[in-house]
């Protein structure tokens, strides 16, 4: 239950001489310290970091748990963000001290059973992914996007060829322009058509010897499957290019069909996504990427190889693009994914789509009698759904929606992505919710598309605050406490 | 499949509120002839015993730190992490939830972001801290291409062999036909060549990387390097030891503009590399060119104190191929983690914590140049870290045979230093014991192999 | 301002051109239509003063909360004065978008780029028919 007395930062607690954590003694001969470091280096004194107690630790931050939703405590159909279960059973096995206490440079023969997991890691990714070649080691999925690139790079080079573009249709996330920008590549957005799939006609106009790659997410960010794709790949490598494909929404095709077998050259994964890692607020993520075998050369170091029964990280390759991250990757993610992959097997992976599937075209069919859905029918793991009707009509913004859900206990989904659409919503309810649940989120939904215009601008209504002055935030950034801060005034 | 709630009789239900005949039929949207034509090869399904009984299995194969005393460090550290940071970091409500998009029933975790930003300021001494990237490596990186930004020199970019050797991998991949050079000055008696240094940066330079203390233990002169940077007009980018700043001046207080760090030694554990935190830093007038996420305060419409995401528009999901990184996740769970730690610590526990590491390291030192076997080949002052020559050259032996006794001895040095082939880098963290380093002594001059000098 | 002495750019800049010592001298701002659309302006950079400006290639950007749009030279020069002023107070674009709120001044290149801008009669049709 929310403290209502729990409204100070943990600056506004400390008071001198108080402390959360006392060291040992010094169980060496101790010497003085300025005779072991130049006194030029040694400050006067350490930082002014916060004074509390141990007790005002957990009773801080523990209250602040409770001012966030979360996939343990609500709904939360945030698109393109597969909120599914985050498995309990993951976090014990992933804290074994034989996984969270491995020091990164031990060597090889002291870790076989870590080497293990990671390799047959590997060989699942290639597996689901139907490209051959992985490497584990980028840090989330647009590090995955831009290693991936750093290897089309590194290919074309080694063939002599100039191609400076990166291609992606309007719908595509952030993260892939950003990312061909970062690997020196020039930018090149390609429309969607009416139906929210790439428009081919554009991709023609715009396609030359120049072209490196073709970023495609498929089930693309409006959540349909994009039937073109293999068209796409044949026009792409026909001109001698590569298609990537960014694996965000996976979910909805996990044993049903594999990028490496429709087109794709290179792909990443979302393990905190597809394979339910915890989201922690913002991450950790993982973004092992699969290749084509041509590419496998030049994937990053090191991989994990086997030699009989013997799992070590090979280092020796000569056409490896160097090091993306230091040392082997988010090998904690990693091992969450393998949890995840060896919990459901083949079968139970392909009902993770399906259900995912199924939830999805549920919920939309229960949806698009409030708020239409400009794609149609029927849909992947995700729909969108668009409120501009309803601003028409009486002024209310999908934002306003969004905000009045939170009121009835439901995370809002994804609002105003993808750009391509006006006022829309992006539902994803994953496989990992009930029939009821959708139900009861669909009935909020029908309520409050009936109230009020002030009762939906004014929302959220029942929330610790009321929405924040973003302006403000962005116009005078405060970014720190500082001792001199005014405290406003108390919730 | 425990996860799951369709039962058949729900999912006759939802088909028929679909208007489809199967679940089969919802996949219409993918064309047969790019479909997977059989099951994915998949080891068989476990359920959670069974699953429990293979990871603890695999799990058992692995030497780790729990049961051998570790002195390996290099980027990683086997720090003491109190129970609280477990406890609450573990929180369902932390833990399950995601970037804070909606600020009003995201409060908790804005406010830890907020906090995590001020103690790094604090630890620092600098004007304002991101929200977290994903590692010392690659905010390493970041910080590079932010100073190119800031300066707008896309030309040159110097750091010094005393950087961690991956973190200046990382640079070389990223800067690979990208027409940056990247220029790697000498160390003298394991610190940097402030001459040759002096000598590299130019008008070009977009910045110095230094890290402190370096990647050999040793201080660098970090005031020194900062100025010879900034006369070239060049931006000071210094990597730090978080641990050491309850000793050590703040790289704010030396002339640095970007600090980065690796954060794993504030509350993370060391699970193989990853996942950790990156910590970065900045002055002020950066702050429109630092990437990740970052939390402001502001009031919501009664004026009550609040948090929000702010200076989104930096941000790939808006500015997209213009924005000033790729970087989309943080590490907000290793974040929360490191400002619990951090709070628990407060200022004397992290000087506590320094101190311990300090003296039990010189205590160690010590020990090594007492042996006839070992030297010690740099006279720096160090912090938590040190190297030690193997006057018998049989490193590999040497350490094989301290982890038969319990002893993660050191991090040999061949691979990233060919000249330092006989030497290795052993840290030495609060956990360690008096015992455990004079265990540590014995186990290695008891070693056998100190007759198997191969080569002069 | 007499608004019907501006000419306008497809991209929402306004110009006003005057004569200075034998130099023609443009004043270029943002429309207020293009103020109410941004919403709520937070963060503007102006370019250096020298710069050289082409017709039609961005010279600045300004940001609202969760956008960021590019701002358009109507047409080509120099730049001789920027509004420094403005960035810290980004109402002004609001309150005053033809006056006080100006953000760049350039001297021409040549009259040519004048002729392809719309006269504010044009310039209102667009607007009615994006608004």
């Amino acid at each position: 239950m929310r403290n209502r007395q729990a409204t100070k930062l943990i600056f506004e607690l400390s008071q001198d001489g108080r402390r959360g954590a006392k060291m040992p003694t010094c169980d060496v001969p101790r010497q003085d310290v300025s005779s072991l470091l130049p006194a030029a280096a040694l400050s006067a004194s350490p930082p002014p970091l916060p004074e509390v107690a141990e007790p005002d630790v957990v009773r801080h931050f523990t209250n602040l748990s409770t001012l966030n939703m979360s996939v343990d405590t609500h709904f939360y159909p945030l698109g393109s963000c597969t909120m599914k279960y985050n498995s309990k059973r993951n976090e014990r096995l992933a804290a074994l001290p034989g996984f969270s206490d491995i020091h990164p440079y031990q060597p090889d023969e002291t870790i076989q059973g870590l080497l293990q997991l990671l390799y047959e890691l590997q060989e699942m990714l290639a597996e689901i992914s139907g490209l051959p070649a992985v490497s584990l080691q980028p840090a989330a999925g647009a590090h995955g996007e831009l290693t991936a690139l750093m290897v089309a790079a590194a290919h074309f080079r080694e063939l002599g060829e100039v191609r400076t573009k990166v291609l992606a249709p309007d719908s595509a996330h952030g993260t892939n322009p950003a990312s061909a920008r970062m690997a020196g590549f020039d930018f090149v957005t390609i429309k969607s058509n009416a139906d929210g799939n790439v428009d081919l006609e554009d991709l023609q106009a715009k396609l030359d010897d120049e072209v490196a790659v073709f970023m495609i997410t498929n089930p693309n960010t409006l959540g349909l499957f994009d039937c073109q794709v293999n068209e796409i790949a044949n026009i792409i490598h026909a001109k001698g290019g590569l298609i990537y494909l960014d694996g965000a929404n996976m979910n909805a095709i996990l044993g049903i069909a594999r990028p490496g077998d429709f087109g794709a050259d290179m792909m990443h994964f979302n393990p905190h996504k597809t394979f339910s890692g915890p989201h922690g607020s913002g991450g950790p993520g993982a973004g092992p990427i699969c290749v084509a075998e041509k590419l496998g050369d030049y994937l990053p170091l090191p991989v994990v190889t086997k030699h009989d029964a013997c799992y070590r990280l090979d280092f020796d390759r000569a056409k490896s693009i160097g090091r993306v991250r230091s040392f082997f990757g988010n090998v904690g993610v990693l091992v969450r994914a393998y949890c995840y992959l060896r919990t459901h097997g083949a079968e139970g992976l392909q009902q993770v789509a399906e259900n995912a599937v199924l939830n999805a075209n549920y919920l939309l069919s229960q949806v698009k009698h409030m708020l239409p859905v400009p794609q149609g029918d029927r849909c992947m793991h995700e729909f969108i759904a668009t409120a501009s009707e309803l601003k028409k009509k009486k002024g209310v913004t999908a934002m306003d929606l969004a905000k009045r859900l939170l009121d009835f206990g439901f995370h809002a989904p994804t609002v105003y992505f993808p750009l391509t659409i006006a006022e829309c919503m992006m539902i994803e309810p994953t496989e990992t919710e009930s029939k009821e649940t959708l139900d009861a989120f669909a009935e909020t939904l029908f309520r409050i598309t009936d109230e009020t215009k002030e009762c939906l601008q004014e929302a959220p209504h029942s929330t610790l605050i009321s929405r924040p002055d973003e302006v403000q935030a962005a116009r005078v950034p405060t970014l720190k406490w500082t001792p001199e801060s005014v405290h406003v005034t108390d919730k | 499949m425990a996860y799951f709630f369709n039962t058949p009789e729900d999912q006759r239900k939802m088909l028929e509120a679909i208007g489809a005949a199967s679940i089969e039929e919802l996949f219409e949207l993918v064309p047969p002839e790019l479909r997977l034509d059989r099951p994915l090869q998949m080891p068989p399904a476990l359920g959670e015993m069974e699953l429990t009984q293979h990871m603890s299995e695999l799990a058992s194969t692995n030497s780790h730190a729990g049961e051998q005393a570790c002195f390996l460090g290099a980027g990683s550290y086997d720090h003491f992490v109190p129970a609280v940071v477990d406890a609450i970091a573990s929180r369902g409500e932390f833990f399950t939830s995601y970037t804070p998009y909606q600020p009003e029933v995201s409060q908790g975790n804005l406010q830890v972001m907020f906090e995590y930003q001020t103690m790094i300021c604090q630890l620092t001494g600098m004007d304002v801290s991101n929200a977290s990237l994903y590692d010392g490596g690659s905010a390493a990186a970041e910080a590079v291409l932010m100073a190119m930004s800031v300066t707008r020199r896309d030309k040159k970019v110097v750091t010094t062999a005393s950087v961690h050797p991956e973190y200046r991998q990382i640079l070389e991949t990223y800067f690979e036909g990208s027409g940056v050079e990247l220029v790697t000055v000498d160390t003298t008696d394991g610190a940097t060549q402030m001459e040759q240094l002096v000598a590299a940066v130019d008008d070009q330079t977009a910045c110095v990387l230094i890290q402190q203390p370096n990647f050999f233990g040793c201080l660098e002169d970090l005031q020194a390097v900062s100025e010879v940077a900034h006369e070239a007009g060049a931006l000071s980018v210094v990597s730090f030891d978080p641990i050491s700043l309850g000793l050590l001046k703040r790289p704010g207080d030396l002339g640095a503009d970007i600090a980065i760090a690796e954060g794993q030694v504030l509350g993370t554990p060391m699970q193989y590399g990853g996942p950790y935190l990156g910590i970065m830093a900045c002055r002020e007038s950066f702050v429109r060119r630092l990437p990740g996420r970052i939390a402001g305060e502001t009031v919501d419409r009664h004026g009550r104190r609040c948090w929000v995401l702010t200076l989104q528009t930096r941000e790939q999901h808006i500015r997209r191929e213009k924005a000033t990184s790729n970087i989309c996740t943080n590490q907000g769970l290793f974040a929360l983690r490191a400002a619990i730690y951090l709070s628990l610590l407060g200022p004397r526990g992290l000087r506590d914590t320094a101190e311990l590491c300090l003296q039990k390291t010189h205590y160690a030192a010590s020990q090594f140049s007492e042996q006839e076997r070992f030297s010690l080949p740099f006279s720096r002052p160090t912090f938590k870290e040190f190297v030690v020559r193997d006057r018998d050259r049989n490193i590999a032996d040497l350490l094989a045979s301290a982890r038969e006794v319990g002893y993660l001895a050191g991090v040999p040095l061949k691979r990233w230093y060919p000249e330092l082939h006989d030497c290795f880098l052993v840290a030495v963290t609060e956990k360690r014991t008096k015992s455990q380093i004079d265990g540590l002594i014995r186990s290695l001059t008891n070693s056998n192999t100190t007759t198997a000098v191969a080569h002069a | 301002m007499n608004l019907e002495e501006l000419l306008y750019a497809e991209t929402h800049e306004w110009v006003h051109v005057v004569e200075d010592n034998g130099e023609k001298i443009a004043t270029v701002g943002i429309s207020a239509f293009a103020v109410e659309q941004l919403t709520d302006l937070v963060f503007m950079e102006l370019p250096q003063v020298g710069t050289a400006v082409e017709a039609g290639n961005e010279f600045g950007e300004v940001e609202s909360v969760k956008a960021v749009s590019p701002l358009y030279s109507p047409v080509s020069g120099e730049i001789v004065e920027t509004n420094l002023s403005l960035p810290d107070n980004l109402q002004t674009l609001g309150e005053d978008p033809y006056e006080a709120g100006w953000i760049i001044k350039i001297k021409l290149a040549n009259e040519f780029d004048l002729s392809s801008l719309l006269d504010h009669e044009s310039y209102q049709r667009q607007c009615a028919e994006e608004g």
